[in-house]
């Protein structure tokens, strides 16, 4: 799962990113308006994260220009928590919003939900065979035997479980799972769906040679 | 309770007013018709008793006992006419056109003329009737329909009619006769008595009619003069219950009430235009502390989740420490704008040198100036100016913080003083991207930001608390900008 997150206030956005990367998503930041805007146009995030007050564009600016391209989810963080401007919010193409001052585990959670029902999932339980996601808590489970993956052993099985039933390249999970600082080499994505293999079965993960994976529905 | 009510104290001083007229104009007219209707009925009476008396043939005006050839000598109630032997001149009242009779003859008969009685009809129990009386009591006459037991009037030495007096609802005169006797005329009133009864019940009925009908219109008037009022009060009742936005419905702005109403508009409109600036404030000030909040909550709450190495630890601590910087420094602020709203802020008024306070400033703000590759050109001639150094240098140093900020990398900032027209002056310059005509009215606001975003280390209160501090000073800060080519702020104060 890859984020863009726009902020402002250099802590915030600092603090943020090592969270959410933490947490086994690729995160790309950007500072401004127009940098957040330029990244969100160029890439497929699966999520952004919006912070409205921001310099050169503000964050309604930047969600108009993004709406007539992109259907990205986006999450707006706002300050002013005055119900006009959640409507507003909302009304410009708006995902979600969560006000400031945010508990991480909320974000984290809203996040997880705008993700998740972008891709058409609505309940946060996928069953595949003999293996139950559970997006909400991040939990794995093969027959009815909890699995230890790290964050980014999860994060791929998610996105493939998300996008079960097709054949997911392996440029679309390069693209969605490591963000632009990550300087990972490219058969670490093999190591990692050799690794989930040992956990959950080899034939969890189907490789189609030369394109991608896929996780059969 | 209902009597505070100014539409009940109207109704009732008018209600007052009314009944007081109507019972003056219903008595005054009862009283003209009794008088009217009494007097006739007297009239008649007194024609009669002198009737009664010609019949006696008394002459009208003599004493008993006094000499009858005593000219000059007259009755108190008139002229002086009666010498014996001639007629006297012709008179008011009940002796016009008496012959002149035998003085002292003691009649111990009495009749009336044919032509005298028709004037009682003596079958009419409501006709006038006569009795008179001897000397001794002894009734000599006495016409048939007068009543039984009527009590003899007393006898007086004045020979003219006695009043009018009213007995059981009869109508009496009498004279009383030189010799003694006594004549009395009189008639039943009972039919005017309940004539004027009717009249008064009349007058009542229609005076109350009028009273109602008043009374009504008196309340209609005072509803309507009070419904302005009314309406006044009820959306004042709005107001005061936090509806700022409602406004009186003053269409006849030329009356009285138009023109309160018009004054308490423009009060309420003053008041919303105030409430929203504060609210607005407020709700700025939150705002502002949201991020740095932010900040210190997704830093701990991250450190937290696991064990974290030294470094990550003192990063997390260093991002909080700069939040907690940021919230002190609007704190600050914000105090220091609300002890200028509540005229609190104690300022200092000594003589001192704007150009060398000027100067310090820049040697504060060298450091960042050089940092953003600014350069700062000065004019500074000796400029004396009264007030308070240390805030007026705080002026200073936040108007070329913000020129050195927003300028230009290797742009220039221009500090000049000078004394002008009784004032000193001082003006910072900058070569930076100017102000927008749309953001300048703005920009003494608080928490107004041109570029809509947050800057480190920027409250957004900067140039609001210059302008209080100037103000308080009673000088004035006024901004004028180029766009692309730079920005001035000029600072006035008065010398003394």
């Amino acid at each position: 799962m890859r984020i863009l997150v726009v902020e402002d206030e250099p802590d915030l956005l600092r603090g943020l990113t090592q969270a959410l990367r933490e947490e086994g998503y690729a995160v790309d930041t950007a500072p401004d308006g127009e940098e957040g805007l330029y990244k969100a146009q160029s890439w497929d995030y699966d999520a952004l994260v919006l912070d409205i007050m921001l310099p050169k564009l503000d964050g309604w600016e930047v969600l108009k220009r993004l709406r007539q391209i992109k259907k990205t989810p986006v999450l707006m963080l706002t300050a002013r928590d005055q119900s006009r401007d959640r409507v507003r919010g909302l009304d410009t193409g708006a995902d979600d919003y969560v006000v400031k001052p945010f508990d991480l585990p909320e974000l984290f959670a809203r996040l997880r939900a705008l993700i998740r029902r972008s891709a058409g999932e609505t309940r946060n339980i996928i069953k595949i065979g003999h293996v139950v996601i559970d997006t909400g808590a991040r939990t794995i489970t093969h027959r009815g035997e909890p699995v230890t993956l790290t964050p980014r052993e999860y994060v791929l099985v998610e996105y493939l479980a998300l996008h079960r039933g097709k054949l997911v390249t392996r440029t679309a999970l390069y693209e969605h799972l490591f963000d632009e600082d990550d300087s990972s080499l490219s058969n670490l994505l093999d190591v990692h769906v050799s690794n989930i293999r040992k956990k959950l079965g080899h034939d969890f993960i189907v490789t189609r040679r030369g394109h991608g994976y896929c996780i059969e529905g | 309770m209902i009597f505070k009510s100014i539409r009940w104290r109207l109704q009732m001083w008018y209600g007052l007013i009314l009944v007081g007229v109507l019972a003056g104009f219903g008595f005054t007219a009862y009283q003209l018709q009794r008088g009217k209707q009494f007097r006739r009925i007297d009239d008649e009476i007194q024609r009669r008793v002198g009737e009664l008396a010609s019949a006696m043939r008394l002459p009208p005006r003599r004493e008993p006992g006094r000499p009858a050839n005593r000219p000059g000598e007259g009755f108190p109630d008139g002229p002086e006419s009666g010498r014996p032997g001639s007629p006297p001149p012709p008179r008011q009242g009940p002796f016009e056109g008496e012959p002149p009779e035998i003085m002292d003859r003691a009649p111990k008969e009495f009749h009336l003329r044919p032509q005298q009685m028709s004037l009682f009809d003596e079958s009419d129990t409501n006709a006038f009737y006569y009795v008179v009386w001897a000397r001794d009591g002894r009734e000599l006459g006495r016409s048939a329909n007068a009543p039984r037991a009527l009590p003899i009037p007393v006898h007086t030495a004045t020979l003219a009619p006695s009043a009018p007096r009213m007995r059981d609802g009869f109508r009496e005169i009498s004279l009383s006769t030189p010799p003694g006797e006594i004549l009395l005329a009189g008639r039943s009133v009972a039919l005017e008595l309940r004539d004027l009864r009717r009249t008064s019940w009349l007058l009542t009925g229609t005076g109350s009619g009028i009273l109602l009908l008043g009374l009504a219109g008196g309340w209609w008037i005072a509803t309507r003069a009070i419904q302005p009022i009314d309406e006044i009060s009820s959306t004042a009742v709005q107001i005061a219950a936090g509806d700022l936005s409602k406004r009186i419905n003053a269409s006849d702005t030329d009356s009285e009430l138009g023109r309160l109403a018009g004054v308490l508009n423009s009060t309420f409109a003053r008041l919303e235009a105030a409430f929203e600036e504060q609210k607005q404030f407020t709700s700025d000030a939150a705002h502002e502390l949201r991020t740095p909040v932010s900040v210190v909550l997704t830093q701990t709450q991250m450190a937290l989740t696991r064990e974290r190495t030294a470094a990550e630890y003192r990063e997390t601590i260093e991002s909080c420490q700069r939040a907690a910087q940021r919230m002190r420094g609007l704190i600050e602020s914000l105090l220091e704008l609300a002890r200028f709203d509540v005229g609190q802020e104690q300022l200092k008024r000594v003589r001192f040198d704007l150009s060398r306070t000027a100067q310090d400033c820049i040697d504060l703000v060298c450091p960042l100036a050089e940092e953003r590759h600014v350069n700062i050109q000065t004019d500074l001639p000796p400029v004396d100016c009264t007030g308070d150094p240390a805030r007026l240098g705080q002026v200073i140093t936040n108007l070329l913080t913000n020129a050195i900020h927003y300028n230009k990398l290797d742009g220039n900032v221009r500090l000049s003083a000078r004394p002008e027209n009784g004032s000193a002056t001082l003006s910072v310059t900058d070569t930076g991207e100017g102000i927008s005509s749309e953001d300048l009215p703005h920009i003494f606001k608080r928490f107004y930001r041109a570029d809509k975003s947050r800057t480190r280390g920027r409250t957004g209160l900067g140039l609001a608390i210059s302008k209080a501090i100037v103000e308080s000073h009673g000088g004035t800060l006024q901004v004028a900008s180029q766009p692309g080519e730079g920005t001035t702020f000029t600072l006035k104060l008065p010398i003394d």
